[in-house]
């Protein structure tokens, strides 16, 4: 018993470690330990369940060990912020007044798309529909719906054109345009694909783009005359 | 909080209560056993063993496993059953160094078993 509870110790820690650096993409409404707790004790109950050759003991020794780190875990993290900030984590701010904090989507290794899927699911299809876009630290997105945004504007789905200084091919073809023409067009705003972070662009032109260390913009994109969606 | 406090307290004692329980349960019937199976051994190496001296350890082997599934392995009590009856058979053909060979393996296993409830470093890697 004493074996399989310091196995499930370090197990337990072991992948605590790991969820806090896969970030919040892989977590959904949970803590990262109660994540793990969840996602191994079902495998703890089922296996001396199924297998007659492995004593009940163990998967019952294993089960009351995960409580007690549970229990021990939650107490940890409410002693105290700094405790919190390391088994949880914190919010992050994604995005802000200016647009698109890259940083912080990076340190919880998600990319412009997760952020701009994310916000679909809470209703917002355009980057600035939010002023304020929070991931929490169970993993969900917060957003608070920008003052400025017009309900009154015909309304189109957004496709990104530009995901971290890469051009997304696939969707450069729905405008029909070509990579040269692109870069002419990033030109014009004083940007190189370099140096920008994020473009979506909508079915009536209507563009967001975010640069490097500067606020975002909305300005137009001359869209061919047949090209609606 | 404070419910939490006692469940941890609760938990942590049922556990320390096991594993205490656990060690010592198994590191005396295997103590009881090896005795056993040693006396054995030394009639074996006399060749003045007899079946029934065999059966004898069979009869305490099976008294014991009964209440040693709750805590190892059903594979290895399965090993000492096959162990066990193979040094029976020997003993009834006069088999002795055969039979002595199959002592050899259930002494071992009586050393090792408890063993591996032990806090070590190889049982926890």
């Amino acid at each position: 018993m004493l074996v399989i509870f310091i196995r499930t110790l370090i197990i337990f820690s072991v992948l605590v470690v790991v969820m806090r650096l896969m970030g919040k993409r892989q977590i959904g409404e949970m803590q990262p330990f109660e994540f793990i707790i969840t996602l191994i004790i079902a495998d703890l109950a089922c296996i001396p369940m199924a297998d007659l050759s492995i004593p009940l003991i163990y998967g019952v020794a294993a089960v009351l060990a995960l409580f007690l780190l549970h229990q021990l875990f939650t107490l940890i993290e409410q002693s105290g912020r700094l405790p919190k900030k390391i088994l949880s984590g914190t919010p992050s701010v994604v995005i802000d007044k200016n647009g698109i904090n890259m940083n912080e989507l990076k340190k919880n290794n998600m990319g412009v798309e997760d952020l701009i899927e994310s916000m679909r699911s809470q209703g917002y299809f355009s980057l600035d529909d939010v002023d304020y876009a929070i991931f929490e630290s169970n993993g969900k997105l917060s957003a608070l719906k920008s003052a400025e945004k017009d309900e009154t504007a015909p309304s189109s789905m957004p496709i990104l054109i530009i995901n971290n200084g890469k051009l997304q091919s696939k969707n450069l073809q729905i405008l029909r345009d070509d990579a040269d023409k692109m870069k002419g067009f990033l030109n014009d705003f004083g940007a190189t694909l370099k140096t920008t972070e994020a473009l979506t662009v909508d079915g009536n032109g209507r563009a967001y783009l975010k640069k490097k260390k500067e606020k975002f913009r909305i300005i137009y994109y001359p869209l061919k005359e047949n090209i609606r969606w | 909080m404070v419910k939490s406090i006692i469940s941890m307290i609760a938990v942590a004692l049922i556990l320390t209560a096991g594993v205490i329980f656990e060690t010592n349960f198994i590191r005396n019937e295997f103590k009881v056993l090896t005795e056993e199976s040693t006396v054995l051994y030394d009639k074996i190496e006399s060749r003045s063993a007899t079946e029934n001296d065999v059966y004898a350890l069979q009869n305490k082997w099976v008294v014991a496993k009964e209440k040693l599934h709750a805590f190892i392995s059903h594979n290895e009590i399965k090993e000492f059953d096959l162990w066990i009856a193979e040094a029976v058979k020997y003993v009834a053909l006069k088999k002795w160094d055969e039979a002595l060979s199959k002592m050899e393996v259930i002494l071992e296993l009586e050393e090792q078993v408890p063993k591996s409830f032990e806090f070590s470093f190889a049982n926890v890697f």
